[in-house]
Protein backbone atom coordinates (compact mmCIF):
# COMPACT_ATOMS: atom_id res chain seq x y z
CA UNK A 1 0.00 0.00 0.00
CA UNK A 2 1.41 3.42 -0.99
CA UNK A 3 2.09 5.95 1.65
CA UNK A 4 1.87 3.06 4.77
CA UNK A 5 4.06 3.31 7.29
CA UNK A 6 6.50 0.15 7.19
CA UNK A 7 4.81 -3.01 7.97
CA UNK A 8 5.89 -3.82 11.45
CA UNK A 9 5.11 -7.51 10.62
CA UNK A 10 8.01 -7.50 8.61
CA UNK A 11 10.82 -8.79 10.39
CA UNK A 12 8.91 -11.83 12.50
CA UNK A 13 7.76 -13.40 9.12
CA UNK A 14 4.73 -14.50 11.44
CA UNK A 15 1.22 -14.46 9.68
CA UNK A 16 -1.56 -13.49 11.83
CA UNK A 17 -4.73 -13.26 9.66
CA UNK A 18 -6.98 -12.69 12.77
CA UNK A 19 -9.60 -10.26 12.88
CA UNK A 20 -10.52 -9.06 16.61
CA UNK A 21 -13.83 -7.33 17.55
CA UNK A 22 -12.35 -4.14 19.85
CA UNK A 23 -13.14 -1.00 21.55
CA UNK A 24 -11.82 2.16 20.05
CA UNK A 25 -10.63 2.33 23.88
CA UNK A 26 -8.45 -0.40 23.57
CA UNK A 27 -7.29 0.62 20.65
CA UNK A 28 -5.69 3.69 21.86
CA UNK A 29 -4.72 1.43 24.86
CA UNK A 30 -2.96 -1.14 22.48
CA UNK A 31 0.26 -1.09 23.34
CA UNK A 32 3.62 -2.21 21.41
CA UNK A 33 6.19 -4.85 23.36
CA UNK A 34 8.85 -2.71 20.96
CA UNK A 35 8.50 0.03 18.63
CA UNK A 36 7.89 -1.04 15.61
CA UNK A 37 6.26 -4.27 16.61
CA UNK A 38 3.15 -5.45 16.52
CA UNK A 39 0.18 -3.51 18.31
CA UNK A 40 -1.15 -5.48 21.42
CA UNK A 41 -4.31 -5.85 23.65
CA UNK A 42 -4.26 -7.97 26.72
CA UNK A 43 -1.16 -9.27 25.73
CA UNK A 44 -1.90 -10.55 22.24
CA UNK A 45 -0.72 -9.63 19.05
CA UNK A 46 -3.54 -7.90 17.01
CA UNK A 47 -4.52 -8.67 13.29
CA UNK A 48 -6.51 -7.04 11.58
CA UNK A 49 -9.30 -5.25 13.70
CA UNK A 50 -12.63 -4.38 13.98
CA UNK A 51 -14.79 -1.51 15.53
CA UNK A 52 -17.48 0.59 15.19
CA UNK A 53 -18.57 4.01 15.89
CA UNK A 54 -20.19 7.22 14.98
CA UNK A 55 -18.73 9.42 12.06
CA UNK A 56 -17.23 12.47 13.69
CA UNK A 57 -15.75 13.78 10.29
CA UNK A 58 -15.09 12.59 7.24
CA UNK A 59 -12.37 14.25 4.88
CA UNK A 60 -11.50 13.79 1.57
CA UNK A 61 -8.17 13.78 0.05
CA UNK A 62 -6.35 12.83 -3.14
CA UNK A 63 -4.54 9.66 -1.82
CA UNK A 64 -6.92 9.00 1.45
CA UNK A 65 -10.38 9.34 2.74
CA UNK A 66 -10.20 10.26 6.52
CA UNK A 67 -12.92 8.85 9.10
CA UNK A 68 -12.98 10.10 13.18
CA UNK A 69 -14.77 7.80 14.84
CA UNK A 70 -16.26 8.03 18.03
CA UNK A 71 -18.05 5.23 20.03
CA UNK A 72 -18.22 6.14 23.46
CA UNK A 73 -15.34 5.04 24.72
CA UNK A 74 -13.07 7.23 22.94
CA UNK A 75 -11.97 8.80 19.28
CA UNK A 76 -9.85 7.74 16.69
CA UNK A 77 -8.96 8.48 12.96
CA UNK A 78 -9.62 5.72 10.18
CA UNK A 79 -7.74 5.93 6.63
CA UNK A 80 -9.03 4.64 3.37
CA UNK A 81 -6.24 4.79 0.81
CA UNK A 82 -7.91 5.55 -2.61
CA UNK A 83 -5.59 3.22 -4.77
CA UNK A 84 -5.13 4.47 -8.08
CA UNK A 85 -5.60 1.31 -9.70
CA UNK A 86 -9.01 1.43 -8.93
CA UNK A 87 -9.69 5.01 -11.05
CA UNK A 88 -9.50 2.79 -14.41
CA UNK A 89 -12.58 0.69 -13.88
CA UNK A 90 -14.57 3.50 -12.00
CA UNK A 91 -16.92 5.85 -13.72
CA UNK A 92 -15.64 8.71 -11.80
CA UNK A 93 -12.03 8.94 -9.93
CA UNK A 94 -13.37 11.82 -7.96
CA UNK A 95 -15.43 10.04 -5.45
CA UNK A 96 -14.74 6.59 -5.63
CA UNK A 97 -15.83 3.80 -2.89
CA UNK A 98 -15.85 6.11 0.01
CA UNK A 99 -18.51 8.43 -0.86
CA UNK A 100 -20.37 5.65 -2.85
CA UNK A 101 -20.23 3.11 0.40
CA UNK A 102 -22.91 5.24 2.51
CA UNK A 103 -21.69 6.28 5.29
CA UNK A 104 -22.77 9.94 6.93
CA UNK A 105 -21.86 12.45 9.12
CA UNK A 106 -23.33 11.33 12.59
CA UNK A 107 -24.01 7.82 11.47
CA UNK A 108 -23.30 4.49 12.72
CA UNK A 109 -20.13 2.75 10.63
CA UNK A 110 -18.23 -0.47 11.31
CA UNK A 111 -14.82 -0.34 10.24
CA UNK A 112 -11.96 -3.27 9.20
CA UNK A 113 -8.67 -2.89 9.26
CA UNK A 114 -5.07 -2.52 10.97
CA UNK A 115 -4.10 -0.92 13.95
CA UNK A 116 -0.54 1.22 13.01
CA UNK A 117 0.89 4.06 15.08
CA UNK A 118 1.35 7.31 13.08
CA UNK A 119 4.31 10.07 13.66
CA UNK A 120 4.86 8.28 16.97
CA UNK A 121 2.45 8.41 19.74
CA UNK A 122 -0.81 8.96 17.75
CA UNK A 123 -2.79 5.78 16.40
CA UNK A 124 -4.72 5.51 13.40
CA UNK A 125 -6.54 2.27 11.24
CA UNK A 126 -5.79 1.71 7.91
CA UNK A 127 -8.92 0.55 6.33
CA UNK A 128 -10.10 -1.35 3.54
CA UNK A 129 -13.58 -1.40 4.75
CA UNK A 130 -16.18 1.17 6.43
CA UNK A 131 -19.83 0.11 5.88
CA UNK A 132 -23.02 1.81 7.70
CA UNK A 133 -24.34 0.35 10.19
CA UNK A 134 -28.37 0.25 10.38
CA UNK A 135 -29.36 -2.13 12.42
CA UNK A 136 -28.93 -1.10 16.05
CA UNK A 137 -28.52 -4.46 17.51
CA UNK A 138 -25.62 -4.91 15.72
CA UNK A 139 -24.10 -1.84 17.53
CA UNK A 140 -24.66 -3.66 20.79
CA UNK A 141 -23.63 -7.13 19.50
CA UNK A 142 -20.34 -5.34 18.65
CA UNK A 143 -19.88 -3.79 21.82
CA UNK A 144 -20.48 -7.31 23.68
CA UNK A 145 -18.27 -9.84 21.13
CA UNK A 146 -15.53 -7.12 22.40
CA UNK A 147 -15.85 -7.62 25.58
CA UNK A 148 -16.60 -11.50 25.18
CA UNK A 149 -13.31 -11.79 23.06
CA UNK A 150 -11.46 -10.42 26.04
CA UNK A 151 -12.39 -12.30 28.55
CA UNK A 152 -11.08 -15.20 26.80
CA UNK A 153 -8.04 -13.37 26.28
CA UNK A 154 -7.54 -12.20 29.99
CA UNK A 155 -9.51 -14.96 31.75
CA UNK A 156 -9.55 -18.24 29.45
CA UNK A 157 -12.72 -19.71 27.85
CA UNK A 158 -15.84 -19.64 30.07
CA UNK A 159 -16.91 -22.55 32.51
CA UNK A 160 -19.35 -23.42 30.39
CA UNK A 161 -17.31 -24.37 27.13
CA UNK A 162 -13.85 -24.83 29.86
CA UNK A 163 -14.35 -28.69 29.66
CA UNK A 164 -13.97 -28.43 25.64
CA UNK A 165 -11.27 -26.00 25.98
CA UNK A 166 -9.26 -27.11 28.47
CA UNK A 167 -9.42 -30.60 26.48
CA UNK A 168 -8.04 -29.13 23.45
CA UNK A 169 -5.68 -26.80 25.32
CA UNK A 170 -4.05 -30.31 27.07
CA UNK A 171 -4.45 -31.51 23.65
CA UNK A 172 -2.28 -29.15 22.35
CA UNK A 173 0.37 -29.42 25.18
CA UNK A 174 0.89 -32.96 23.95
CA UNK A 175 -0.77 -34.38 26.98
CA UNK A 176 -3.12 -36.09 24.93
CA UNK A 177 -4.17 -39.12 27.76
CA UNK A 178 -5.12 -37.22 30.45
CA UNK A 179 -7.32 -35.06 28.41
CA UNK A 180 -10.19 -35.07 30.05
CA UNK A 181 -7.90 -34.01 33.45
CA UNK A 182 -7.91 -30.38 31.57
CA UNK A 183 -12.01 -30.17 32.86
CA UNK A 184 -11.22 -31.24 36.34
CA UNK A 185 -10.48 -28.34 38.55
CA UNK A 186 -12.47 -26.46 36.67
CA UNK A 187 -14.77 -25.96 38.85
CA UNK A 188 -12.80 -24.48 41.44
CA UNK A 189 -10.38 -22.97 39.56
CA UNK A 190 -9.58 -18.84 39.90
CA UNK A 191 -10.08 -17.18 36.14
CA UNK A 192 -7.04 -17.13 34.42
CA UNK A 193 -5.39 -16.79 31.14
CA UNK A 194 -5.04 -19.54 28.45
CA UNK A 195 -1.56 -20.10 28.38
CA UNK A 196 -1.79 -20.38 32.37
CA UNK A 197 -4.51 -22.84 31.60
CA UNK A 198 -2.14 -24.96 29.55
CA UNK A 199 0.33 -24.96 32.06
CA UNK A 200 -1.72 -25.74 34.74
CA UNK A 201 -3.11 -28.61 32.75
CA UNK A 202 0.25 -29.68 32.26
CA UNK A 203 1.18 -29.64 35.91
CA UNK A 204 -1.36 -31.93 36.31
CA UNK A 205 -1.11 -34.41 33.70
CA UNK A 206 2.79 -34.99 33.70
CA UNK A 207 4.25 -37.57 35.30
CA UNK A 208 6.77 -36.09 37.72
CA UNK A 209 8.66 -36.05 40.54
CA UNK A 210 7.66 -34.36 43.82
CA UNK A 211 9.96 -31.58 42.90
CA UNK A 212 7.79 -30.96 39.78
CA UNK A 213 8.88 -29.33 36.31
CA UNK A 214 11.04 -26.72 35.37
CA UNK A 215 10.37 -23.73 33.26
CA UNK A 216 12.26 -25.40 30.52
CA UNK A 217 10.61 -28.25 30.15
CA UNK A 218 7.63 -26.77 29.98
CA UNK A 219 8.33 -24.02 27.47
CA UNK A 220 9.69 -27.23 25.54
CA UNK A 221 6.15 -29.48 26.08
CA UNK A 222 4.08 -26.37 25.57
CA UNK A 223 6.03 -25.17 22.71
CA UNK A 224 6.48 -21.65 24.25
CA UNK A 225 8.41 -18.92 24.55
CA UNK A 226 10.35 -18.74 28.19
CA UNK A 227 8.75 -15.26 28.64
CA UNK A 228 5.15 -17.16 28.61
CA UNK A 229 6.23 -19.35 30.43
CA UNK A 230 7.66 -16.98 33.01
CA UNK A 231 4.54 -14.85 32.98
CA UNK A 232 1.74 -17.63 33.16
CA UNK A 233 3.76 -18.94 36.15
CA UNK A 234 3.57 -15.73 37.90
CA UNK A 235 -0.39 -16.27 37.16
CA UNK A 236 -0.46 -19.19 38.44
CA UNK A 237 1.55 -18.61 41.64
CA UNK A 238 -0.38 -15.19 42.10
CA UNK A 239 -3.29 -17.42 42.13
CA UNK A 240 -2.05 -19.81 44.74
CA UNK A 241 -2.57 -23.05 42.47
CA UNK A 242 1.50 -23.44 42.24
CA UNK A 243 4.18 -23.54 44.20
CA UNK A 244 7.92 -23.15 43.60
CA UNK A 245 10.54 -26.30 44.67
CA UNK A 246 14.14 -26.53 44.04
CA UNK A 247 14.53 -22.96 42.76
CA UNK A 248 12.59 -20.42 41.53
CA UNK A 249 12.01 -21.43 38.44
CA UNK A 250 10.58 -24.82 39.16
CA UNK A 251 7.17 -25.37 40.03
CA UNK A 252 4.49 -28.21 41.08
CA UNK A 253 1.25 -28.19 41.59
CA UNK A 254 -0.39 -27.28 45.36
CA UNK A 255 -2.48 -30.04 45.94
CA UNK A 256 -5.44 -29.69 47.88
CA UNK B 1 -8.31 11.95 28.45
CA UNK B 2 -10.40 11.28 25.32
CA UNK B 3 -14.16 12.01 25.05
CA UNK B 4 -16.07 9.49 26.72
CA UNK B 5 -19.91 8.66 26.64
CA UNK B 6 -20.93 5.82 28.89
CA UNK B 7 -24.31 4.09 28.08
CA UNK B 8 -26.75 4.24 30.91
CA UNK B 9 -30.30 3.16 31.99
CA UNK B 10 -32.31 5.79 33.77
CA UNK B 11 -31.52 4.41 37.04
CA UNK B 12 -27.96 5.20 36.37
CA UNK B 13 -28.51 8.68 36.03
CA UNK B 14 -27.77 9.75 39.63
CA UNK B 15 -23.81 8.78 39.39
CA UNK B 16 -23.84 11.52 36.51
CA UNK B 17 -25.62 14.23 38.11
CA UNK B 18 -23.11 17.48 37.98
CA UNK B 19 -24.63 18.91 41.46
CA UNK B 20 -23.88 15.70 43.27
CA UNK B 21 -20.65 14.20 41.26
CA UNK B 22 -18.07 16.07 43.11
CA UNK B 23 -15.69 18.57 41.57
CA UNK B 24 -15.04 17.01 38.59
CA UNK B 25 -17.91 17.51 35.83
CA UNK B 26 -19.56 13.90 35.14
CA UNK B 27 -19.03 13.11 31.14
CA UNK B 28 -21.88 13.28 29.30
CA UNK B 29 -23.91 9.84 29.01
CA UNK B 30 -25.96 7.99 26.41
CA UNK B 31 -29.29 6.48 26.26
CA UNK B 32 -31.66 4.78 24.11
CA UNK B 33 -35.19 4.66 23.99
CA UNK B 34 -38.43 5.86 22.61
CA UNK B 35 -39.60 9.07 21.75
CA UNK B 36 -43.33 8.98 23.86
CA UNK B 37 -44.09 12.36 24.13
CA UNK B 38 -42.95 15.95 22.33
CA UNK B 39 -43.88 19.27 24.20
CA UNK B 40 -41.86 21.61 22.48
CA UNK B 41 -38.60 22.19 23.64
CA UNK B 42 -38.91 19.62 26.24
CA UNK B 43 -39.72 15.40 25.16
CA UNK B 44 -39.78 12.28 27.21
CA UNK B 45 -38.66 8.92 25.98
CA UNK B 46 -39.28 5.35 27.49
CA UNK B 47 -36.32 2.99 28.03
CA UNK B 48 -37.28 -0.34 27.77
CA UNK B 49 -39.28 -1.42 31.32
CA UNK B 50 -37.09 1.46 33.10
CA UNK B 51 -39.15 4.01 33.20
CA UNK B 52 -39.38 7.78 31.20
CA UNK B 53 -36.67 10.45 31.19
CA UNK B 54 -37.18 14.20 30.65
CA UNK B 55 -35.10 15.47 27.74
CA UNK B 56 -34.85 19.16 27.31
CA UNK B 57 -34.05 19.76 23.36
CA UNK B 58 -32.12 21.95 21.67
CA UNK B 59 -33.59 24.11 19.08
CA UNK B 60 -32.31 22.39 16.20
CA UNK B 61 -33.09 18.94 17.66
CA UNK B 62 -35.48 16.92 15.41
CA UNK B 63 -37.50 14.32 16.94
CA UNK B 64 -40.18 12.04 15.82
CA UNK B 65 -42.95 9.75 18.10
CA UNK B 66 -42.60 6.64 18.37
CA UNK B 67 -39.40 6.54 17.05
CA UNK B 68 -36.11 4.89 18.78
CA UNK B 69 -33.23 7.02 19.57
CA UNK B 70 -30.42 7.30 21.19
CA UNK B 71 -29.39 10.60 23.20
CA UNK B 72 -25.91 12.12 24.09
CA UNK B 73 -26.19 14.39 27.03
CA UNK B 74 -25.93 15.67 30.51
CA UNK B 75 -27.23 14.46 32.81
CA UNK B 76 -29.72 18.17 34.20
CA UNK B 77 -32.49 18.32 36.90
CA UNK B 78 -35.77 18.48 35.73
CA UNK B 79 -38.67 19.47 37.73
CA UNK B 80 -37.27 18.19 40.83
CA UNK B 81 -36.20 14.95 38.90
CA UNK B 82 -33.44 14.00 36.49
CA UNK B 83 -32.78 14.51 32.83
CA UNK B 84 -30.96 14.86 29.72
CA UNK B 85 -30.10 18.30 28.39
CA UNK B 86 -29.59 17.00 24.71
CA UNK B 87 -26.26 17.16 22.83
CA UNK B 88 -27.25 15.37 19.57
CA UNK B 89 -29.39 12.33 19.02
CA UNK B 90 -29.46 9.87 16.57
CA UNK B 91 -32.38 8.42 15.03
CA UNK B 92 -32.43 4.57 14.65
CA UNK B 93 -36.30 4.14 13.42
CA UNK B 94 -38.82 1.70 14.23
CA UNK B 95 -38.45 0.66 18.19
CA UNK B 96 -39.42 -3.07 17.11
CA UNK B 97 -36.25 -3.76 15.23
CA UNK B 98 -34.25 -3.05 18.47
CA UNK B 99 -34.11 -5.76 21.07
CA UNK B 100 -33.76 -3.38 24.47
CA UNK B 101 -32.69 -6.76 26.22
CA UNK B 102 -29.44 -6.58 24.39
CA UNK B 103 -28.91 -3.09 25.32
CA UNK B 104 -29.82 -3.94 29.13
CA UNK B 105 -26.37 -6.64 29.13
CA UNK B 106 -24.40 -4.34 27.46
CA UNK B 107 -24.66 -1.34 29.71
CA UNK B 108 -24.21 -3.90 32.43
CA UNK B 109 -20.96 -5.15 30.89
CA UNK B 110 -19.76 -1.84 29.88
CA UNK B 111 -19.86 -1.09 33.86
CA UNK B 112 -18.41 -3.97 34.92
CA UNK B 113 -15.34 -4.49 32.64
CA UNK B 114 -13.81 -0.90 32.67
CA UNK B 115 -10.55 -1.76 30.64
CA UNK B 116 -12.82 -1.74 27.87
CA UNK B 117 -14.92 0.57 27.49
CA UNK B 118 -14.73 3.65 30.17
CA UNK B 119 -12.29 5.34 32.56
CA UNK B 120 -13.59 5.42 35.82
CA UNK B 121 -16.53 6.96 35.62
CA UNK B 122 -18.69 6.84 39.49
Amino acid sequence: MPGETTSPAGGKGERNDTLRPITIKQALEATQPFPEANYQIDSHDLGSVVFVGQLRNISRQSTNVTYKLDDGTGEIEAKQWVTPGTEDSMDTADDLAPAANGVEINGYAKVFGKLKSLYGDRKVVTTHSVKPITDINELHCHFLEAAAIHLFFTRGPPPSAGGGGGAKDAAMGGVGAGGYGGETGGGHLPAMSPVARRMYNLLKNKPQTNEGLAAQQIAAELGLPMADVARAGDELLTAGVIFSTVDEQTWALLEY
Amino acid sequence: MSLQTPRVLPSHLHAFNPSTAGPRSPPPVRLLGTVTALRGDTATITCGTHGEVTLILKPDSHLQMGKLVEVVGKVAEVDGGLGIKVLATVDWGNPADCDYKIYEKLVDVTHRLKPLFYDSVE
